[in-house]
C-alpha cells in the first residue's frame, strides 16, 4: 500500500481488538459474499402487519395518503406550468417551442423524461 | 460544503467510564458518533462504504465514509460503487452496516476486548422489529455492548429545541431528511406515533431530480454530474419558491428577477488556439511550391507523350517496310513469309498499319474527326461494292459488301441522329423564342406561371417519391431511411410483394396445383422479386421539366429559392461543426434551482403518489383527532421543521403559507426552523443519553434474550425523563 494511503487510514483494518467476532470468521472468504438480505419490502411482508390491531402505528400505516389537492403540471423540459400534453409521447409541454423541442427528442431521452415522473413505458 | 466530515481518530476513549453512553445519529446520509453529554459528534462521516480493489496489490480493501478522492486514485472503483445499508430510511444490509459500526468505534478511539458503554442509537420512526432485532444482535454479540436503547432522530431533535424554548410541549415535528420525510406530533412532551405519517421523498430525491434534469439539459457534460457534485449544487443554489406557479412564470417570460435569479456554473474552458492567416511569403511559398510540383507533372506526361509516340513511329516504320517487301513477294508465298511475323494476310497488315496510323494521330493530339470529313466527302468511292449485284462478286468480294453494307447504314444512322438533334434543337431555340416573347408582353404574369407549374410539378414529385417510400420523411423525421419504424406503412410495391409471397405460402392444398399452365404464372417470380420494388431511377419528363422551370427561374427571379430535397434518400447534410465557446461550458440553473425542492410539497412529480410536506401537517392532525381545537392550535403555534432537506432557504414561509390553506381561519400558526437542523438530532441524543434516567430505557443482552421479539416490537423511549 502507498504510503499517503496508510497515513490516511483509509482502508479498514481486518483486526479490530474491540470485536468479539471478527469479519473474516463472520464472512469467510471464498464462501459466497452476496449472503441475502431481506429487502425492506419483504422485511414489511414478514413483520404480517396484518395480525396487529389497525390503531397500532407501524412502518406500513404511518405511509402517507396520496394527495387531496389536484396535482400541479408542469412542463417536462422546461418546469413552466403545462396546459398541453402531446399524445404522442406522453410528455406534458409548456407553449410550441417546447413542442418544437420534444418532437425533435429521440425516443431515448422521451423515455427518460418520463421516467423520472415514473411514467416510462416498461417492456417486460 | 456545509457538510463536513470528521474523521480523526480520537485518543481519549480510556477516560472515559464504562458507564457512559456512546451515541449515534444513525442517518440514512451521515453517520455521526460520539459521547454522551458532549456537544459535538467526535466522528461524523457519510454512511456509505465502497469495496473498490487495490491496484497495485489487487486485494479487495473497505473502505467506508467519505475520503479525499485523490487518495481514491490507487484504487479501482470501477466494480463497485458507494453502497449504503439503508433501503429508504430502515436498515437491512447488516454487513455494510457492521463496517461502518467497525469504522466509527474505530476512529472513537476504541480498544479493549469489547465496546464496554452503553449506546443510544436512532432509528427511523416505527422501524420494523426485524431490522431492530438484527441491529440490537449486532451489537449485542459482535461489539459486546452491555445495554442499548433506540430512539427516533426527529424526537430528539424536538426535544433538544424544546429544552431551547424554541418550541413547546405541544407541537409538530417535521422532518424532511434524506430518503423519507416525517411528521410527528408532540402532546405533552411525547411523540405520538399514532399520529405521524410518512413521505417517502426527501434529500436524496431532490438530488436525484437535479442530476437527471442536468444531464438531460446538458448530455455533453454528463461525466461533470457526479453525486457529491450535485450535492454540492443543490446545497448552494436551490431554494423553495413561495409560490411555484407564480415565480415559474418570471423565469417564463424572462422577467428580470428571473435574471437575477439564474445562477452560473462555468466549466473549465480553454478557448482554442486561434489560426492565424498565413502570410504573404508563405503564400508565395506554397505557390511556388504548387507551380514546381505541377511543372514536373507536366514534364512526366510530355515525356510519356513523346516516347509513346516514339512506339508507334517505329512500329509503323517496320509495318510500312513489311508492306514493302510484301509488295515484291509472289501471292502463293505470302504466308510463308508472314509466317515469322505472326501476321496471316496482307489485309491483316495492312488492317495493322491503319490502326497504328490513327493511335498515333491520336497521340499527337490530332483531330480523328478529319477522318470522318474524308468519309463524307466521297461517300460513294467508299462503297464501290455496294450498288454491284451479288453473282457479279467472288465470295470475298461479297464479304467485303456486307461489311461496307453495315458501315453505310451505320454511317447513315448517325446522320440521321444529327438530324433529329439539329431539328430538336431548332424546336427549342422556337419555344425559348416564344416564351420569350410571353415574358416581355408581360414579365409578372410570366414568372407567376412558372412559379406556378413550378410548385406543381415539384408537388407532384414529392407526391410519388412519398408514395415510393411511403411518407417516412413527413412523420417526424425520425424514420430513418430504408427501415420501417414506428408508425410507418410499406409502399404500395412492397405491399403488394407482401400480398404475393403470403399468398404463395399460404395458398398450399386447395383444389389441384394448376400453377405453371399458363405462362403469366411464372410473371409472378418477376413481381415477387426484391428488385421490383425501386424501379428505374432514370430521370422522367417531370424531373426534367422541373429542372428547366426551376433554371429559368432563377434567371429571371432573384428571390426564388429552389425547394431543398429532404427526401429520405438523399444523405442527410451534414451538421457544419460550430467552434465550442466559453457559452457551451456553462451551466445554467434558471427554474431548477426551485424546481427540485418542490418535489418536497408535490411528490407526484417524480412519481411518488402521497401528499406533500404541507398537506402532512394536516395529515398528521386528523390522525391524532384530538377533538380538542385548544390542543390544534397550540400545536401549530408550535411546529418545528428539521432534517437536512429543511436547509433551503425559503421552506418555513412556503410551510406557513401551506399549513395556513389547511388550517381554519384565523388560526395562529408558528412555524420555527431548529437552531441546527442537522446536528440538533445527535445534540438531543446525547444530552438526553446523559440524564440520569437514561439507564431505565434502555435493555440487556438478557432482557433481549428473555423478553423476545414482541416485546422488543413495542418498546419505545420515553422522551420526557
Amino acid at each position: 500500500m502507498e504510503n499517503e494511503v496508510l497515513d490516511a487510514e483509509l482502508v479498514l483494518p481486518n483486526y479490530l481488538s474491540f470485536k468479539r467476532v471478527q469479519m473474516y470468521d463472520k464472512y469467510p472468504k471464498g464462501q459466497s459474499r452476496g449472503r441475502h438480505w431481506k429487502h425492506l419490502k419483504q422485511i414489511i411482508q414478514a413483520e404480517n402487519y396484518q395480525n396487529y390491531p389497525p390503531d397500532e402505528p407501524n412502518y406500513v400505516n404511518i405511509e402517507s395518503p396520496p394527495s387531496m389537492h389536484p396535482c400541479k403540471r408542469i412542463c417536462d423540459i422546461t418546469g413552466y406550468e403545462a396546459p398541453y400534453y402531446d399524445p404522442k409521447t406522453n410528455l406534458r409541454y409548456a407553449n410550441t417551442d417546447v413542442f418544437k423541442t420534444i418532437r425533435s427528442l429521440p425516443n431515448d431521452y422521451v423515455q427518460r423524461y418520463l421516467s423520472m415522473r415514473n411514467a416510462a413505458v416498461v417492456l417486460k | 460544503m456545509p457538510f463536513i466530515s470528521k474523521i480523526e481518530r480520537q485518543s481519549d476513549y480510556n477516560r472515559f467510564s464504562s458507564s457512559t453512553p456512546i451515541v449515534i445519529d444513525n442517518g440514512a446520509s451521515y453517520f455521526r458518533i460520539g459521547w454522551a453529554g458532549e456537544a459535538e459528534p467526535r466522528v461524523v462521516f457519510r454512511n456509505i462504504v465502497q469495496r473498490p480493489r487495490h491496484k497495485a496489490t489487487g486485494e479487495t480493501v473497505t473502505i467506508v465514509g467519505d475520503h479525499d478522492p485523490a487518495l481514491l486514485k490507487y484504487f479501482d472503483c470501477t466494480r463497485s460503487g458507494p453502497r449504503s445499508a439503508f433501503d429508504s430510511d430502515v436498515v437491512f444490509q447488516f454487513e455494510i452496516m457492521e463496517y461502518i459500526l467497525d469504522f466509527a468505534f474505530d476512529r472513537l478511539g476504541a480498544t479493549g476486548s469489547e465496546i464496554n458503554h452503553p449506546v443510544l442509537i436512532t432509528e427511523c420512526v416505527c422501524n420494523p422489529v426485524q431490522s431492530r432485532s438484527k441491529m440490537a444482535e449486532l451489537l449485542f454479540e459482535t461489539y459486546g455492548v452491555p445495554s442499548i436503547a433506540f430512539g427516533v432522530d426527529a424526537s430528539f431533535s424536538y426535544k433538544y429545541n424544546q429544552q431551547r424554548r424554541v418550541c413547546d410541549k405541544d407541537g409538530l415535528a417535521m422532518c424532511p431528511g434524506f430518503a423519507t420525510t416525517h411528521v410527528i406530533p408532540f402532546v405533552d412532551g411525547e411523540p405520538i406515533y399514532k399520529g405521524s405519517c410518512r413521505t417517502n421523498i426527501g434529500g436524496f430525491h431532490v438530488t436525484d431530480y437535479l442530476k437527471q434534469l442536468l444531464s438531460l439539459k446538458y448530455p455533453y457534460h454528463l461525466a461533470r454530474f457526479t453525486w457529491e457534485k450535485v450535492e454540492d449544487l443543490k446545497m448552494e443554489h436551490c431554494y423553495v419558491a413561495q409560490d411555484y406557479v407564480s415565480e415559474a412564470r418570471l423565469f417564463q417570460k424572462g422577467a428580470k428577477e428571473a435574471e437575477e435569479k439564474t445562477k452560473m456554473w462555468q466549466l473549465p474552458w480553454v478557448p482554442p488556439p486561434v489560426e492565424e492567416p498565413p502570410s504573404e511569403e508563405e503564400i508565395a511559398r506554397k505557390a511556388a511550391i504548387r507551380e514546381k510540383q505541377g511543372q514536373r507533372l507536366r514534364e512526366m506526361a510530355e515525356a510519356k507523350r513523346s516516347s509513346k509516340i516514339n512506339e508507334l513511329e517505329n512500329e509503323l516504320r517496320g509495318l510500312e517496310f513489311l508492306l514493302n517487301q510484301l509488295g515484291h513477294v509472289q501471292e502463293s508465298d505470302v504466308p510463308s513469309f508472314l509466317a515469322e511475323t505472326g501476321y496471316v494476310s496482307r489485309q491483316e497488315v495492312e488492317s495493322a498499319r491503319n490502326k497504328n496510323v490513327q493511335s498515333l494521330r491520336k497521340a499527337k493530339g490530332e483531330q480523328k474527326s478529319e477522318q470522318d470529313e474524308i468519309e463524307k466527302t466521297d461517300p460513294n468511292e467508299k462503297y464501290t461494292l455496294i450498288n454491284v449485284p451479288d453473282d457479279m462478286l467472288t465470295t470475298e468480294q461479297l464479304l467485303e459488301k456486307r461489311k461496307q453494307l453495315s458501315i453505310k447504314s451505320m454511317s447513315d444512322g448517325r446522320q440521321r441522329l444529327k438530324q433529329k438533334r439539329q431539328e430538336e434543337e431548332q424546336e427549342r431555340g422556337r419555344k425559348q423564342q416564344l416564351e420569350e416573347e410571353r415574358r416581355l408582353a408581360n414579365p409578372e404574369l410570366y414568372v407567376e406561371q412558372l412559379r406556378a407549374s413550378y410548385n406543381d410539378l415539384s408537388e407532384k414529385l414529392n407526391q410519388r417519391k412519398r408514395l415510393k417510400t411511403n411518407g417516412s420523411s413527413s412523420t417526424n423525421g425520425n424514420g430513418l431511411a430504408g427501415s420501417v419504424g414506428r408508425g410507418e406503412r410499406l409502399n404500395a410495391a412492397q405491399r403488394e410483394r407482401m400480398r404475393l409471397l403470403t399468398t404463395a405460402a399460404f395458398d398450399r392444398g386447395k383444389g389441384e396445383d394448376t400453377f405453371g399452365a399458363k405462362d403469366e404464372d411464372w410473371q409472378l417470380y418477376k413481381l415477387m422479386s426484391k428488385d421490383n420494388d425501386d424501379d428505374d431511377e432514370e430521370p422522367d419528363e417531370d424531373s426534367i421539366e422541373l429542372a428547366r422551370i426551376s433554371s429559368r427561374l432563377q434567371e429571371l427571379d432573384p428571390t426564388f429559392v429552389p425547394k431543398v430535397e429532404t427526401g429520405s434518400s438523399q444523405p442527410a447534410e451534414v451538421p457544419r461543426v460550430r467552434p465550442l465557446t466559453k457559452e457551451d461550458f456553462q451551466i445554467v440553473f434558471g427554474i431548477e434551482r426551485f424546481r427540485c425542492p418542490e418535489i418536497l410539497f408535490s411528490p407526484n412529480w417524480i412519481g411518488v403518489d402521497q401528499v406533500g410536506l404541507d398537506e402532512m401537517a394536516g395529515v398528521s392532525m386528523r390522525r391524532l383527532s384530538c377533538n380538542n381545537e385548544r390542543l390544534e392550535e397550540r400545536m401549530t403555534k408550535s411546529i418545528l421543521v428539521t432534517g437536512g432537506s429543511s436547509l433551503f432557504p425559503g421552506i418555513v414561509e412556503r410551510l406557513e403559507a401551506g399549513i395556513r390553506m389547511i388550517r381554519p381561519c384565523g388560526s395562529p400558526i408558528k412555524i420555527i426552523r431548529a437552531l441546527d437542523p442537522v446536528m440538533d438530532a445527535w445534540r438531543g441524543a446525547s444530552a438526553y443519553a446523559s440524564t440520569p434516567g437514561f439507564h431505565t430505557q434502555t435493555f440487556t443482552r438478557m432482557d433481549y434474550y428473555e423478553k423476545g421479539e414482541d416485546w422488543l416490537r413495542n418498546y419505545q423511549l420515553k422522551y420526557s425523563l
